[in-house]
């Protein structure tokens, strides 16, 4: 049934990358399991593996209680909400 | 003795000097409680994602050091009663594969240090510049992320 498969088959960009340990000030590297409102990703959008969904959401976290990520971005905060240094 | 790292935010609003004397005030309470820093990263003054008490920015201070477990409580402690301090997350490096991470997190500070001396007046204008030139900013910043990715 391989014609059917709509999406390209997912696979874990950390497991690739063998990563073992996330830094948390390092944004850069949470930019790819964010959504564009700085939302987690679903691990069935992102393909993470189960391993590196439960790292990355710790270190998501973490980072958001020290600011250099955002919680939410709204139609209100996001004119004022800083992108230039979350890149 | 176990691998932590603190990182603090300091308000921005206060002088050069004051934020020097508030840092060196929060490494001595590490240090008085017995702690031990092998690394100290300044990632100066920075955006903060949301405000924390009105405050856009702020001065990041990062360290990292041993120390006993028992010792956290009382460091904690005092950084709740500091005023000068927005905000400080300490983070517990305990498994084997952490503490390498830890290890050459220490390095990678330690060579930022000696190789680019932190000028923290010229930072602040840099800080300025980036608020209002954005579209140029993205190019600069994916050159400077290779060699010093905390620097931004």
């Amino acid at each position: 049934m391989a014609e059917r498969r709509k999406y390209k088959k997912r696979y874990c960009k950390y497991c690739e990358a063998k990563v073992d340990f996330i830094d948390y000030k390092d944004v850069a590297s949470l930019r790819f399991s964010l959504s564009e409102r700085y939302k987690i990703m679903p691990r069935r959008l992102t393909g993470n593996c189960k391993r590196h969904q439960d790292m990355i959401s710790v270190v998501i976290k973490r980072a958001r209680a020290v600011a250099l990520v955002p919680y939410t971005v709204t139609r209100k905060t996001v004119v004022t909400a800083p992108f230039e240094n979350l890149r | 003795m176990r691998h932590y790292e603190n990182l603090v935010i300091v308000k921005p609003t206060l002088t050069q000097e004051e934020i020097e004397n508030t840092i060196a005030a929060i490494e001595d309470v590490l240090t008085s409680n017995g702690a031990e820093i092998t690394a100290r990263d300044k990632m100066g003054i920075r955006k903060l994602a949301y405000p924390i008490q009105k405050n856009e920015r702020g001065y990041f201070h990062v360290m990292y050091y041993t120390a006993k477990p028992s010792v956290i409580g009382e460091i904690e402690r005092r950084f709740r009663i500091n005023e000068a301090i927005l905000r400080f997350a300490t983070i517990k490096y305990d498994s084997k594969r952490e503490i390498a991470a830890w290890d050459k997190l220490v390095q990678k500070a330690n060579t930022i240090n000696k190789s680019t001396p932190v000028q923290a007046s010229s930072a602040e204008e840099v800080v300025v510049e980036e608020t209002i030139v954005t579209a140029p900013e993205t190019v600069v910043e994916e050159v400077v992320v290779q060699e010093t990715p905390i620097q931004e």
